[in-house]
């Protein structure tokens, strides 16, 4: 058995320019991968027939880029043409889309291969991947914890090195959070800045699409690829093409980096806030300007979340009503009829939860009462932290409160659900870039994430700055399952 | 029946004259077989996302404009949400907070005064698709979800029927003036709703409000509200009381039907659409699409009747837009205008209309009808002259003169050899002289006509009269 997805992008690049592999070869060793780590359940489809076919037509060509021949996994909110996108729940089981999103057709542009759409929570509702339809999803460092969600598969794959690139959605931090978990890079672009066309929408004024990778320069990369202004995305912002990686490798000292106090608060696990003050002594001692700093209203962004996410989602998951695609009951007495059962049965409980929570949010004077003020909330949330990036160039902080825990934990309850998501909602609410990278691991070994927050368009610093931290603290984060055990 | 104080209001939904839809690439079209007009988007896949046709708001900037709306600056879209399965997205889209346009008025003639209908609102919104409901099935044709449409609401200000009608009519010429739509009601691109209430005194408040849904055409309008407004008198003269409800015209009986009662608190859960982020008009990209309206009817009517046109030839040049856009080419020349219009609406309307062509189609250029009308008003033409040459007139470049050259038109204008011939005919006449004399006016026709055969008609038929007459008179 071959290990060439162990190598770095680089590496592989040359010896598929050398001919000493061919993309075939990473794309036979991914599936190999996945199906040895059947397990982690990360995978809902597998694209094997295409993924072979795009492969043998690849090695036709010229190795033209440093993606060219990259298997890539996409979250299975994200449409592909002719492959199985199901959002991980029963409506969509049997859902074939008719077009790629935006950005698969870039993903296809740039020669990467995809071999497979990923398991995530429900509609993406959820941060442990257990509201999926088809089975949680396993965290590959400890096969009793969870993966983190909605991301979940996503990070499960790229953790145990089964693909080396993934698109994932982040609406909450379901990039973020399950990178942590996993011990991978992954960041949520900022608002606009790839096209959702074609992401199965959950809460549209916060959903992106980002990459996750195994290392913070194959993030950039994947990244370059993905960006652009959409003009079946009104959302989409025009912008200049740039490349992520310019200022990776770029001295760090004289960044001025703020931490806001929520993000260090007692409620953060002590073993998170250690790995977080090395990396704070870390940088103070390459000449980083280092303050802790208020912001006001991000102790409310979960509130505002909930508000805003959930009556955006009731209204956005309305279509699902057996009338023209998925589920669908059958024989039902009346429209009504079809429409409480093709939905009672087409949906799973937290789905339902949030659609009702949501109807309840956006009905008769509650719509003004709480959306509406939301709405409000989160523009002075996105002005506090505008200002903050008038003094700092960068935001660090924790990118959860806990590590990974146990399957089944909060299943039950809503609310600590959500409180997972309580350091990277904000980022969400006030639309900027955010990243989780790894920074340790636990004594139990599991991993800890951190996370950068830069101003809007500024993913190119958060780059600069998670690069240097990764370098110097050259963490070994192969999980080795699966293959491995042999 | 007349003791009570009726009170209408009236939404109009409109169809806008676009290329494609509202919110995909989708052709906006009417007639096509069904689903043939539909994408991805119309059907409101999942991933699916809306852009926003600039047309449609285009077309909504000059339906404020022609309203005498104020027209916003900055405005949202809103999602409304219900389930029915003719909205594919069980929400629509629509403008909920911040309609386009704000506090217009029409205006309408009724009883010899003008009176201003207040607009409350205009706003942009999404149309459903259409549903057929059989007898166990219902068939969706989604070519309409996603037509462009504008809902025009007015204040319950109309206090009849007539009144109501009278709008109607007005609001249909004043849209489709500014090409906005081709408000064909049979066609569903306009659609009217109406509510009216009853009340016994000025100062009571407004009585239970009913709704007719549908109206299916601009007599409809004014004959359903008519029965509305009986059936609600007779319930109240009974003092007999009535829930809010909504009744559609039944055409084969004539009279309003009950289609529900209206639940209270109908809950549309509104709230921004996230998908479509504000919208902003700067006042050049407002002033440059005013610009783009015609002429509006009323304007028009004013130049008319300053011009000297009578009240029947204004109204059907009114009613025809590419005639009277073709008239107003001429509006700065030194012509009659008189002789103008009862040409452009005489003969060569019969001619167009039986052509089936458009006046554009023709070969009669401005020049060439400035030529025509300056001949029949110096006489050189007489009326049966332009029926003679009519066909030349509208499909030959040639000038007009050599037209009326080669046709041998020769009409005798010299006063001289008129009287000549009139003196001529008289003197071969002189029993009809003596009719003519006693009173009996047919003589005129009798000895017009041995003037037309003596000239082989090609005398000026009004010059002939007059002389005959001044001649006629001599011989008193």
């Amino acid at each position: 058995m071959t290990r060439y997805l162990d190598l770095t992008v680089k590496e592989i690049n040359e010896k598929l320019k050398n001919k000493e592999i061919k993309v075939v070869d990473l794309i036979k060793e991914s599936f190999e991968r996945i199906e040895k780590n059947a397990d982690l359940n990360a995978v809902i489809t597998l694209n094997k027939e295409e993924a072979f076919k795009t492969a043998e037509e690849l090695d036709k060509k010229e190795v033209s880029s440093l993606l060219f021949g990259m298997p890539i996994i996409i979250k299975d909110n994200i449409n592909t043409k002719n492959l199985r996108t199901t959002a991980a729940s029963k409506m969509l089981e049997e859902f074939m889309p008719l077009e790629d999103a935006d950005v698969v057709k870039k993903v296809r542009e740039a020669n990467m291969v995809i071999v497979g759409k990923a398991n995530m929570d429900e509609f993406a509702m959820g941060s442990s991947n257990q509201t999926s339809f088809f089975g949680p999803v396993k965290n590959p460092w400890d096969k009793t914890r969870v993966p983190g969600g909605s991301s979940g598969g996503c990070a499960s794959i790229i953790s145990s090195r089964s693909a080396l690139f993934a698109l994932g959605s982040d609406t909450g931090g379901s990039i973020r959070q399950p990178s942590s978990f996993c011990g991978i890079v992954g960041l949520k672009p900022t608002y606009g800045r790839v096209s959702r066309n074609g992401l199965i929408a959950f809460a549209s004024s916060l959903d992106q699409i980002g990459p996750m990778t195994r290392n913070v320069y194959e993030n950039a990369l994947l990244l370059n690829e993905m960006v652009g202004h959409s003009s079946l995305d009104l959302t989409s912002v025009k912008q200049e093409k740039e490349d992520f990686t310019r200022f990776i490798g770029k001295d760090i000292s004289g960044m001025r980096i703020a931490i806001p106090n929520f993000y260090v608060s007692k409620d953060i696990d002590k073993e998170i806030r250690d790995k977080l003050s090395n990396v704070i002594d870390i940088l103070r001692d390459k000449g980083c300007t280092i303050d802790y700093v208020d912001i006001k209203y991000i102790d409310k962004c979960v509130l505002l979340y909930q508000i805003i996410a959930m009556g955006e989602a009731s209204s956005n998951l309305a279509r699902f009503d057996g009338v023209r695609y998925g589920y669908s009951y059958p024989n039902p007495e009346s429209f009504d009829d079809l429409y409480l059962k093709t939905r009672k049965i087409g949906f799973g409980n937290e789905v339902k939860r949030r659609i009702m929570i949501g109807s309840y949010l956006l009905s008769g004077e509650n719509a003004k009462i709480y959306y509406n003020k939301a709405l409000q909330i989160r523009d002075d949330v996105r002005k506090n932290f505008l200002k903050i990036f008038e003094d700092y160039d960068l935001i660090i902080g924790p990118t959860t409160t806990t590590k990974a825990y146990p399957l089944g934990v909060d299943l039950d309850d809503a609310v600590k659900s959500f409180l997972d998501d309580i350091l990277t909602i904000p980022v969400n609410m006030a639309g900027l870039p955010g990243m989780s990278l790894p920074i340790g691991f636990s004594s139990d070994h599991l991993p800890i994430g951190m996370q950068i927050i830069a101003s809007p368009m500024a993913e190119a610093k958060i780059y600069q700055l998670g690069s240097f931290i990764e370098k110097t603290l050259n963490l070994d984060l192969n999980p080795k399952v699966g293959v491995y055990d042999e | 029946m007349n003791k009570y104080i009726e009170t209408i209001g009236i939404e109009v939904h409109v169809e806008l004259k676009t290329k494609t839809k509202i919110f995909s690439s989708s052709i906006n079209g009417y007639g096509a077989s069904a689903n043939s007009l539909t994408n991805l988007v119309d059907l409101g896949y999942p991933g699916t996302l809306p852009t926003l046709n600039k047309e449609v708001v285009n077309l909504a900037i000059k339906a404020a404009k022609v309203l005498n709306c104020s027209i916003r600056r900055e405005m949202y879209f809103d999602r409304k949400n219900y389930f029915y399965p003719d909205n594919p997205k069980n929400y629509q889209i629509t403008q909920n907070r911040t309609p386009i346009g704000y506090d217009g008025y029409v205006e309408i003639e009724i009883d010899g005064k003008s009176k201003k209908i207040a607009i409350e609102e205009m706003h942009i919104e999404e149309d459903t698709c259409k549903s057929t409901h059989r007898k166990d099935v219902t068939l969706l044709d989604f070519n309409r979800a996603g037509v462009p449409l504008i809902e025009i609401v007015t204040k319950p200000c109309i206090e009849s029927p007539e009144e109501a009608k009278l709008y109607i009519e007005k609001l249909k010429s004043l849209l489709l003036y500014a090409d906005i739509s081709d408000c064909k009601m049979e066609e569903g691109s306009m659609r009217c709703d109406a509510n009216i209430s009853l009340r016994k005194n000025i100062d009571d408040p407004f009585g239970t409000k009913v709704e007719i849904k549908n109206i299916g055409s601009i007599n409809n309008v004014k004959l359903s509200l008519l029965k509305e407004a009986e059936r609600q008198s007779i319930l109240l003269d009974r003092g007999e009381k009535f829930s809010e409800e909504t009744r559609r015209f039944d055409n084969k009986n004539n009279d309003t039907v009950l289609m529900r009662v209206k639940e209270m608190g109908n809950d549309y859960r509104y709230f921004p659409e996230p998908d479509i982020p504000k919208l902003v008009l700067t006042t050049e990209e407002i002033e440059e699409v005013i610009k783009t309206i015609p002429m509006l009817p009323d304007e028009r009517r004013k130049i008319y009747r300053e011009k000297g046109l009578n009240e029947i030839n204004i109204s059907k040049l009114i009613q025809n837009k590419k005639l009277s856009d073709y008239f107003n080419t001429l509006l700065d020349s030194n012509i009659d205008f008189v002789v103008a219009s009862n040409l452009l609406l005489g003969d060569i309307s019969k001619y167009l209309n039986e052509e089936e062509k458009n006046i554009e189609e023709t070969s009669l250029t401005k020049e060439r009808f400035i030529s025509l009308v300056n001949k029949v008003s110096d006489k050189t033409l007489t009326s049966k002259n332009i029926k003679d040459i009519l066909n030349e007139l509208l499909e030959n470049d040639a000038s007009i003169d050599d037209i009326i050259k080669k046709a041998g038109i020769k009409n005798i204008t010299d006063s001289n050899i008129i009287i000549d011939v009139v003196n001529k005919v008289i003197d071969n006449n002189l029993d009809s002289v003596k009719d003519y004399l006693n009173g009996h006016d047919r003589a005129i026709k009798y000895l017009m006509g041995q003037i037309m055969k003596e000239t082989r008609g090609s005398v000026n038929p009004a010059l002939a009269n007059k002389t005959l007459i001044a001649e006629l008179e001599k011989r008193k």
